[in-house]
C-alpha cells in the first residue's frame, strides 16, 4: 500500500493547494483534510502542515492551532514515528506543540518562531537553506546530499529563532540545527538571514529525526517556472514541459517521499 | 418611523438639517427624493440616496466622460459595468480561462486611520474578484505619498503604516501582491492615494454575475460574512467629501474594521460553495457589500436583473443590540456579501458557510443568513420590526443621475527635441543622484513586507521586473503578466499627457515580460470636480486614457473613479489617472526577464531618443525647468507591435522599459538583475550618434523618452524585425561580463565606470531610510 | 523616576480575544468572557505631566477611532489578570516606541494583558489564571507571565 500523506487545514491556512501539488508532482498520494474532516487525520501515514495564519496566528503564530483537536492526532502520529514536516506556519505549530526540538513535554515548548528583527515586520525575501545536519539525521533529509543548498521563499513575520540559552544550547548540542541561511553560495552571515534568527536557523528537526520544522517556503520555489533566470530555467527555455517540472525547492520533498518509503 | 423633513422647509433649514445628519446631498436632491417618494423620506431612504446618489456609487459627474473609453475587444470577456471585469487569459485543456481584474481606491480611509483603511481597502477590492465566482490569484497596489524626509511627520506615519495594513490582510488572505508602484510628492501630504487592484481566475463557462438571474423572483437573498456593526457607518459619503483636519476626527467614525481571518475563510468556503453551484448546474447572483452596506448591495444586485427586493432588516445578524435601522441597512461593516439563491439550494450554502466552515466560530456572530427575497415589483422595500421602513421605487435609487460639470480643453505642454542645454553637468555625479532619488530607488524595503509568492504559482516576482508574472493554471504554462503605472510628476504637467503616458508605461511593461497586453484597468484620482481646475484635469485625462488605450488597441476592462483628493485648506492632489495592465504569455518558459544574458550582446534602445526633459526626475535632480519630451502614441504602437515580433522570434534576450530615471537607470536595473546569479555589467557607448545632439549626454541618458532598453540576440534579425514594423531602434552598448556600468566617449576612452554593487547599494538605501 | 502604566484596549469587537476565549474553553480554562488589553509601563520623570496626552498623541500607539486609554491606579496585574512580557529584545517594542516617541518618558515595556472573567462576570482566581497562562497564554521559552 502506498503511503498516504495529510495535509492538515485549519481555519486561516493559505498554502494548502500549492503544498498538495508539490507532494503529488514528487510521487505521493496526498490529500487535504480539512477542519471539518480533522476526525478522520488518524488514517493517514504522514502529514504535511502547511503554511498560512492559522487562527490568524492570535495570541502566538501556531499557538492556538498548536492546541488544536486536529494537532491531537498529529502529536500521536509523531510520537508513533510518522513522519511530520511543518512548513512556516507547521513549523511554528511543530515548536509550540513541543514536538520540535522535542527536548520538553508536549505542549510545553522550549523554543519558538518568534517576532523577526529587527522591526517585527513580515519579510518575503528569496533565500537558500543548507543541510546542516548529516542526511540520515533524519529520514525527511536522508536522500539529500551532505551540505545541500535548497533555494526557498522566507515569507513570515514571526519566523526568528528564540529560546533561552540552555534551550539554545540544547539545539546544538542535540543536533536539531537541521538547516541554516545561507547566501547561494553556501557561505553565511548576517546579511543572509532575514530575520535574525538564533543560530541562523531556518528549520529545525526532533529528537527521533521524524518530525521537522522548516520557516521558509521550499515549495514555492519548487518548480522550474519559479525560478527563470536560475540553470534550470534558463535550460527549460522555450520548452514548456521542462518549465513545468519540479525543481529547486522540489528537492526536499522528493527526499521526504524517499524517506516516507523507508519508514 | 422617523421622518427627514424635507417638503415646506426653507432653503437654508434644509442645508442646515442635512449638515447636521452628515449628509451630503445637496438641497435640490433632497426636494428631488421627496418629489419622487410624494413625501418626506424616512430616515432609512434619505442615508440610502446619501450612499447611491454619492459620486462613489452613481459616478454622476464622471460617467458620460468615462464612456469615451474604449471597452471592446477580441480579448474582452466582460467590460465595466459589474463588480469587476474580464479578460480573456488563454486556453488550457479545453477551457478558456478569464482573468477578473477590479481596481479601487481607499484613499481617504487610509489617510484617516492608514492600517484599517489600507486593509480594508484590500478586504474590498477581493471580495469584488471573489464575487465572479473567481479564485482570488493576486493584488496589487499604487501608492501615493506624501513628503517623507521627516521621521516623526504624519506623511511618513502614513506612508507606513498603510504599507502594514496592505501587508497584514493581503499576506493573511493568502493572495501574492504582483504589483505595484510607490511615488512620494509634497501634493500627497494631506490625501494619500491607495490604490488597489485584485486578480481573479476564473473559467469562462463559470462566471457569476453581480445581478439577480433572469426568473429569480421569490428567491433568496442571502447575506454571508460578518456581523453587521456601527462601524464604516457613512462610507460612501465619506468618500465623496473633502478632508479636512477637523473633518478627519469626525470622520473616523465611518472607518470600517478588517478581519483577513474572516476573509480567508469566506473565500475558501465561496470556492466550495461555487462548486455546489457548478455540480448543480445553478445559476446564481453573487455581490460584495461595499458602499452603501445591505441596501446598496442589494439593491444594484436586484436592480441589475430587472427586480425589486424586500429586505428584513431583523434578520441580520448583528454584533450589537440597539442599532438603528439606518446603521444596519447602510453601514459599511467589512467582510460581506450576498447572495441571490434559488430557494432549494438555500439550506446547503447555508450548511456550507455555518457548519462546513463554521464561520460562527471563526467571528463573533458571523454567519450566512436569508435575510429577504427577490420580487417582481421595481420597488425596493426594507422592513425593521413591524415597519416598513424603506419603499422606494429601485430604478430611481439606482439608476442613472447626472451632473453637468464645466470643463475646459488642457492646452499642450511638451516640446519637440532641439537644443542640449545640460552640457554643464556631470553624467557620473548626476547618476548616483538619480538613482538615489525617491522615486527611482529600490522599492524592496517596501514590498518585502508583502508576500509575492503565495500560492506558488508566481514565476517574476514584484520587483524581479518591470511586470509580475505568475502560472496562475496549475499544470499550464499559460502567463499572467501585470503591471501598474501612473507618474504624478506628469500629472503636474498636464493630466492628458499623465494618462497617456500612464498607458504607454503600463504597456510597456506587459511586453517588457514577453506577455501580450490584454487590458487595462483604471483608477482616477482628483481633486473637487465642483472646481473647473479639477474637473477639466479630471476631462482631459480621461481623453488622454481613451486615446492612448484606443492607439495601442488595448481595451478598459474596469476601473474606479476618486474624486474630492483635497483638503479644505484648497490643495488638490497632483493630477492621477492610475493604470493597470494585464498581459498574457502564452508559455511561461518564454518569459523574458530583464537580466543580461550574454557577454559581448547589443544592447539597444527602442524608441526615440528624446532630449527634452520636463517631468523627469533628473529635472528634479539638477533643479531645472523644461517642457515634456513629445508622446507620439502611433509610434508606440509600432514599438509594443515590434517588441512582440521580435520576442516571438526569439530575438530579445532581456528587456526593461525606459521609466523614471531613464535609459542609463533601466540598463543599471537590467544590471542589477543579474546579482542574485551571475553579476553582468554593460558598456554604452557615447550618446550622441544616437541622441542626434553632440553635446546632449545627460539628456540622452536621463530622459524619460517612453522606449525600452533590449538586450538582442542576433542583431541582423532583431534589425529587419524593427524595420518591417516601423520601430525605431538605436544600438546603445553591449553586455559585458564585468559587474560594471562602463560609459564609453566618443573615442572610446572611459570617462566613467560603476561598479554595479556600489550603484547597487546607491539604489537600495533610500526606501530602507523610511521603511526600515 | 516614577513607574506608572498606561493600558490601551480596543474599543471596536476584540477578534483575538474571542479566538482565544474559544481555545482556552477547549482546553477547560474556566473562563466565560476574555479580555485583552496592550498595556505600556514607562519610567517617566518626576515632573511627567499628561502621560496619558502625550500617548493618546503618540499615534503609533494610540488611534482614537479603535483605542480607549487610561493609566492604571498600579503598574501591576489585578485579580483575574495575566500580564504576558516577551523575554530578550522586543523588537517591535523599539519600533514601536520609535518615531515620535513619548515625551518625558526613560524607558518603558510592552506587555499583552489578559483579562479572564467567570459567569458571574467576576475576575477568575489566581489558579485559574496561572492555568490559562500555562496552557495558552505564555509560552515560557520567549515569554514570561505576570499575575
Amino acid at each position: 500500500m502506498k503511503a498516504r500523506v495529510a495535509i492538515p487545514v485549519f481555519p486561516g491556512t493559505n498554502s494548502e493547494e500549492e503544498t498538495l501539488r508539490i507532494l503529488r508532482d514528487v510521487g505521493l498520494d496526498a490529500e487535504i483534510v480539512h477542519w471539518s474532516r480533522g476526525d478522520r487525520l488518524f488514517q493517514y501515514d504522514a502529514f504535511v502542515l502547511p503554511g498560512g495564519f492559522a487562527y490568524e496566528d492570535r495570541v502566538r503564530a501556531g499557538a492556538i492551532a498548536a492546541h488544536d483537536r486536529m494537532m491531537d492526532a498529529v502529536v500521536d502520529a509523531a510520537i508513533g514515528g510518522k513522519l511530520v514536516l511543518g512548513l512556516c506556519n507547521g513549523a511554528q505549530m511543530l515548536l509550540e506543540a513541543g514536538l520540535v526540538p522535542g527536548t520538553g513535554a508536549i505542549r510545553r515548548p522550549t523554543a519558538a518562531f518568534t517576532h523577526n528583527g529587527p522591526d517585527g515586520k513580515f519579510v518575503c525575501r528569496h533565500v537558500f537553506v543548507k543541510l546542516s545536519v548529516a542526511p540520515e539525521r533524519s529520514p525527511i533529509t536522508a536522500a539529500l546530499a551532505p551540505g545541500a543548498l535548497i533555494p526557498a521563499w522566507a515569507a513570515h513575520g514571526e519566523g526568528r529563532l528564540a529560546a533561552p540559552p540552555e534551550h539554545l544550547q540544547e539545539i546544538v548540542d542535540g543536533g536539531h540545527l537541521a538547516f541554516v541561511y545561507t547566501h547561494a553560495n553556501g557561505s553565511t552571515d548576517a546579511d543572509a538571514i532575514p530575520n535574525q534568527s538564533a543560530l541562523g536557523a531556518a528549520a529545525l528537526v526532533n529528537v527521533e529525526g521524524n518530525v521537522l520544522a522548516i520557516m521558509p517556503h521550499p515549495e514555492r520555489d519548487a518548480w522550474t517556472f519559479n525560478h527563470p533566470d536560475s540553470p534550470e530555467g534558463r535550460a527549460a527555455r522555450g520548452n514548456a514541459e521542462r518549465m513545468l517540472r519540479p525543481s529547486g525547492g522540489a528537492a526536499l520533498f522528493e527526499s521526504f517521499a524517499k524517506g516516507l518509503a523507508l519508514v | 418611523m422617523p421622518l427627514f423633513k424635507v417638503r415646506g422647509e426653507s432653503s437654508g433649514a434644509l442645508q442646515s438639517a442635512a449638515r447636521r445628519a452628515g449628509l451630503a446631498l445637496r438641497e435640490d436632491e433632497l426636494r428631488r427624493i421627496a418629489e419622487e417618494l410624494g413625501r418626506d423620506p424616512t430616515l432609512v431612504e434619505v442615508y440610502a440616496f446619501d450612499a447611491q446618489w454619492s459620486e462613489h456609487c452613481s459616478y454622476k459627474s464622471s460617467r458620460r466622460h468615462l464612456r469615451k473609453l474604449p471597452t471592446s475587444g477580441p480579448t474582452v470577456v466582460l467590460g465595466p459595468g459589474q463588480d469587476s471585469g474580464i479578460v480573456h487569459l488563454g486556453e488550457h485543456a479545453g477551457e478558456r480561462y478569464g482573468v477578473v481584474v477590479a481596481h479601487e481606491s481607499h484613499n481617504h480611509p487610509s489617510q484617516v486611520v492608514p492600517f484599517e483603511g489600507a486593509a480594508t481597502g484590500i478586504g474590498g477590492i477581493v471580495r469584488d474578484v471573489l464575487c465572479m465566482g473567481a479564485e482570488v490569484i493576486g493584488v496589487a497596489d499604487p501608492l501615493r505619498f506624501g513628503n517623507v524626509d521627516e521621521a516623526d511627520s504624519h506623511q511618513r506615519y502614513v506612508a507606513t503604516t498603510v504599507v502594514d495594513g496592505i501587508a497584514a490582510y493581503g499576506n493573511a488572505i493568502g493572495v501574492p501582491n504582483l504589483a505595484g508602484d510607490v511615488f512620494f510628492d509634497e501634493g500627497f501630504n494631506e490625501n494619500c492615494l491607495v490604490n488597489v487592484v485584485a486578480f481573479g481566475l476564473v473559467k469562462e463557462s463559470q462566471i457569476i454575475h453581480s445581478k439577480a438571474p433572469p426568473g429569480s423572483a421569490g428567491w433568496d437573498v442571502v447575506l454571508v460574512g460578518k456581523a453587521t456593526d456601527a462601524s464604516g457607518f457613512g462610507g460612501a459619503s465619506f468618500s465623496s467629501l473633502a478632508l479636512d483636519a477637523e473633518d478627519a476626527e469626525a470622520n473616523k467614525g465611518a472607518v470600517q474594521v478588517p478581519d483577513p481571518f474572516l476573509k480567508n475563510v469566506i473565500m475558501r468556503a465561496s470556492y466550495r460553495v461555487f462548486e455546489y453551484l457548478r455540480e448543480r448546474n445553478i445559476t446564481a447572483g453573487f455581490k460584495d457589500l461595499g458602499a452603501g452596506g445591505i441596501m446598496g448591495c442589494t439593491a444594484e444586485l436586484c436592480a441589475a436583473g430587472g427586480f425589486g427586493a424586500i429586505v428584513d432588516l431583523d434578520d441580520v445578524s448583528t454584533a450589537q443590540a440597539g442599532l438603528p435601522p439606518f446603521v444596519i441597512a447602510i453601514g459599511e461593516t467589512q467582510e460581506r456579501l450576498a447572495w441571490v439563491l434559488p430557494p432549494e439550494a438555500t439550506p446547503d450554502v447555508l450548511r456550507i458557510y455555518n457548519e462546513e466552515f463554521s464561520l460562527p466560530n471563526v467571528a463573533r456572530g458571523a454567519c450566512a443568513a436569508v435575510i429577504g427575497a427577490v420580487q417582481t415589483e421595481p420597488r425596493y422595500v426594507m422592513r425593521s420590526g413591524n415597519e416598513v421602513v424603506m419603499d422606494v421605487p429601485i430604478d430611481f435609487l439606482t439608476g442613472t443621475i447626472h451632473d453637468e460639470l464645466t470643463y475646459e480643453i488642457e492646452a499642450p505642454r511638451t516640446r519637440d527635441d532641439g537644443e542640449a542645454f545640460l552640457s554643464g553637468f556631470d553624467v557620473a555625479e548626476t547618476f548616483e543622484r538619480v538613482l538615489a532619488h525617491r522615486d527611482v530607488a529600490s522599492r524592496e524595503p517596501l514590498y518585502r513586507e508583502y508576500d509575492a509568492v503565495v500560492r506558488g504559482t508566481t514565476v517574476l516576482p514584484r520587483g524581479c521586473a518591470a511586470a509580475g508574472v505568475i502560472a496562475p493554471i496549475p499544470g499550464s504554462t499559460l502567463g499572467l503578466a501585470v503591471s501598474v503605472a501612473g507618474n504624478p510628476r506628469y500629472g503636474r504637467c498636464s493630466a492628458r499627457y499623465a494618462a497617456e503616458a500612464a498607458v504607454v508605461e503600463a504597456v510597456n511593461r506587459i511586453v517588457c515580460v514577453g506577455a501580450r497586453p490584454t487590458g487595462l484597468t483604471d483608477c482616477l484620482n482628483f481633486g473637487n470636480p465642483q472646481r473647473t481646475e479639477h474637473f477639466s484635469q479630471f476631462v482631459a485625462a480621461v481623453d488622454g486614457l481613451a486615446e492612448a488605450a484606443s492607439v495601442l488597441q488595448v481595451p478598459f476592462v474596469s476601473g474606479n473613479v476618486s474624486l474630492y483628493n483635497e483638503s479644505k485648506g484648497g490643495g488638490a492632489v497632483p493630477a492621477s489617472p492610475i493604470v493597470g495592465a494585464l498581459g498574457t504569455i502564452d508559455d511561461v518558459s518564454r518569459v523574458v526577464t530583464p537580466a543580461f544574458k550574454r557577454d559581448g550582446a547589443a544592447l539597444y534602445y527602442i524608441g526615440r531618443a528624446r532630449t527634452a526633459i520636463g517631468g523627469s526626475v533628473v529635472a528634479g535632480v539638477l533643479g531645472v525647468e523644461d517642457r515634456l519630451p513629445p508622446l507620439d502614441l502611433e509610434e508606440q504602437a509600432r514599438i509594443v507591435t515590434a517588441m512582440l515580433a521580435a520576442i516571438d522570434d526569439g530575438l530579445i534576450a532581456a528587456a526593461h522599459p525606459v521609466t523614471s530615471g531613464g535609459i542609463l537607470t533601466a540598463v543599471a536595473a537590467m544590471g542589477f538583475a543579474t546579482l542574485r546569479s551571475r553579476p553582468m555589467g554593460a558598456a554604452l557607448d557615447d550618446p550622441s550618434p544616437w541622441c542626434g545632439s553632440e553635446s546632449a549626454t545627460v539628456e540622452a541618458f536621463f530622459a524619460e523618452g517612453h522606449g525600452i532598453v533590449v538586450e538582442a540576440t542576433s542583431e541582423d534579425r532583431f534589425l529587419q524585425t524593427m524595420q518591417e514594423q516601423g520601430a525605431p531602434a538605436s544600438r546603445i552598448g553591449e553586455v559585458s561580463a564585468r559587474a560594471e556600468l562602463h560609459l564609453l566617449s566618443a573615442d572610446f576612452q572611459a570617462y566613467a565606470r560603476f561598479p554595479l554593487d556600489r550603484l547597487h547599494d546607491a539604489w537600495s538605501a533610500p526606501l530602507r531610510e523610511v521603511y526600515g | 523616576m516614577k513607574t506608572r502604566a498606561i493600558e490601551i484596549r480596543l474599543k471596536i469587537p476584540d477578534n483575538a480575544a474571542y479566538t482565544a476565549m474559544a481555545a482556552l474553553e477547549r482546553l477547560g480554562v474556566a473562563a466565560e468572557r476574555v479580555e485583552r488589553a496592550e498595556i505600556w509601563v514607562f519610567e517617566v520623570e518626576d515632573d511627567a505631566d499628561g502621560l496619558l496626552v502625550e500617548v493618546m498623541r503618540n499615534e503609533s500607539l494610540f488611534n482614537p477611532n479603535k483605542h480607549a486609554a487610561r493609566e492604571l491606579e498600579t503598574p501591576s496585574p489585578r485579580a483575574g489578570e495575566v500580564w504576558i512580557e516577551e523575554l530578550g529584545d522586543d523588537p517591535d517594542l523599539r519600533a514601536r516606541l520609535g518615531g515620535k516617541g513619548v515625551r518625558g518618558v526613560r524607558s518603558a515595556k510592552r506587555y499583552v494583558g489578559w483579562r479572564l472573567l467567570d459567569r458571574q462576570g467576576k475576575p477568575v482566581t489566581k489558579d485559574v489564571a496561572q492555568n490559562a497562562a500555562d496552557v495558552l497564554l505564555c509560552n515560557p521559552a520567549i515569554e514570561r507571565a505576570l499575575l
